[in-house]
């Protein structure tokens, strides 16, 4: 995935990448609890293929992967640490 | 021998089991367009929730061999699909207020300060400049809009969309319309967001220069829905003076700025109030905080608008104070803090957003 940022300057994310980065709260953990991503050591191609990217309002991505997982909302903030 | 009944096929296909969703294959309405030909062939449809199932070939194998042990059937023709559920729970960008230029939140983060009488009356302001404009009440809970605007009626139905209520050369919308008399609305959050959702693309908006939308107190749900579904061009946050309103105007504030809504600044209501009896001015709620506040958080601060009896009265007889007392001190701070929001809109207007591309 290629961003091009309001200033112009571009960077790029593989979906690999984005998928180890999921901070929904299945992925992080909840209220004390481990995240999945903390738990497995592995995940399986479809996983890690992107789908879709939506834009969320004005502040956020939300990406679908293959497997179906959707529920992370990427923060532009957050790509933008995820890329520097 | 005779063919079998379709009800006989259903049966038998019923005691397959999806293992992911623990239920038979036929009261999850995976089994489609069955068809028994008198020569006691069967075809159907068997449809996946997903073309990637782990059990699609045996799901296939096991209809075939249920089917096939049937007394009478000579022949059996399974169609294997998938029907793919969207990426996302959301709704696209581009369904939401196709047609809506601008669209303007007013919030406080506190309630009570007076947000509903200030978007009702800067949505007059803005559409007696002679701009089309809306006016969406996202108060699910207390719903005000119908009554400041004097439009207690339900919304017509056009091609399975509703149409807005048309007063004051206003397009509106609110749950109150669509909800009235005394029943309360009694939901829990999620239910929240989707009855805001449905609001922006249920109702048919058409064109729009400026859709303006009264957010009720808090910074969650409603708030979140709607920073998520639109861009929102900016934000409007209204207080009291005193610092228990300015200190919670300042949170709804910082709520909009991490989700990358531009404030278009503040507005002070209820800053002063001329007594008609002894003409002094006085400032019950204090006066100034939302200056202040303004300058300490470097956001523009929009205006003031005074306490007036005339203001409360446009409120409860469904005039805008704008409309029904143009020359009143409060209708002029109104037209002019509208004027303000619209130059701070325009502005806003030129921002770009980051581009995007999958490969």
């Amino acid at each position: 995935m290629e961003i091009t940022w309001e200033d112009g300057s571009h960077s790029k994310l593989t979906g690999e990448q984005l998928r180890w980065a999921c901070p929904c709260a299945e992925c992080r953990g909840e209220a004390g609890t481990a995240g999945r991503l903390s738990r497995v050591q592995t995940l399986n191609d479809a996983e890690l293929r992107i789908r879709d990217v939506t834009l969320v309002g004005q502040y956020a991505l939300q990406i679908a992967f293959e497997s179906g997982h959707a529920t992370g909302i990427y923060t532009f903030s957050l790509l933008r640490r995820l890329m520097a | 021998m005779a063919a079998p009944s379709s009800q006989q096929i259903l049966d038998a296909l019923g005691r397959i089991k999806d293992p992911d969703l623990g239920r038979d294959v036929v009261s999850l309405g995976m089994i489609k367009e069955l068809d028994v030909s008198p020569q006691g062939k069967v075809s159907f449809t068997f449809e996946l929730t997903t073309p990637a199932c782990p059990v699609r070939d045996r799901f296939k194998s096991q209809a075939e061999d249920a089917v096939g042990e049937i007394p009478g059937v000579t022949g059996v023709d399974v169609r294997m699909t998938a029907n793919v559920r969207p990426a996302f729970m959301r709704p696209k960008p581009s369904e939401v207020l196709p047609g809506v230029k601008q669209t303007i939140a007013v919030a406080s983060g506190k309630g009570g300060v007076g947000k509903s009488t200030v978007a009702v009356n800067l949505a007059a302001a803005l559409s007696k400049s002679g701009a089309s404009v809306g006016l969406l009440d996202a108060d699910i809970y207390g719903p005000s809009v119908p009554v400041m605007t004097g439009s207690r009626v339900v919304p017509q139905q056009a091609n399975g969309r509703l149409l807005p209520i048309e007063a004051h050369g206003m397009k509106l919308m609110s749950f109150g319309h669509i909800n009235p008399g005394s029943e309360p609305t009694i939901y829990r959050g999620p239910m929240v967001g989707k009855a805001i959702e449905a609001m922006m693309i249920q109702v048919d908006w058409g064109r729009l220069d400026y859709l303006v939308i009264d957010l009720p107190p808090g910074t969650g749900d409603a708030s979140l829905t709607l920073a998520q579904a639109v861009p929102l061009t900016g934000v409007a946050i209204v207080c009291t003076p005193q610092d228990v309103a300015t200190d919670i105007a300042v949170k709804a504030l910082q709520m909009f700025r991490k989700l990358n809504v531009t404030p278009l600044g503040l507005i002070e209501n209820m800053s002063w109030y001329v007594c008609p009896s002894c003409g002094h001015r006085h400032e019950i709620f204090s006066h100034g905080g939302a200056e202040s506040a303004a300058k300490r958080l470097g956001v523009p601060f929009l205006g003031a608008i005074p306490l007036e009896e005339g203001i409360r009265e446009g409120a409860d007889t469904g005039t805008p104070v704008v409309i029904s007392r143009p020359e009143s001190a409060g209708a002029k701070a109104f037209v002019e803090i509208a004027s303000q929001v619209a130059a701070r809109t325009s502005i806003q207007s030129f921002r770009q957003l980051p581009v995007i591309n999958v490969h």
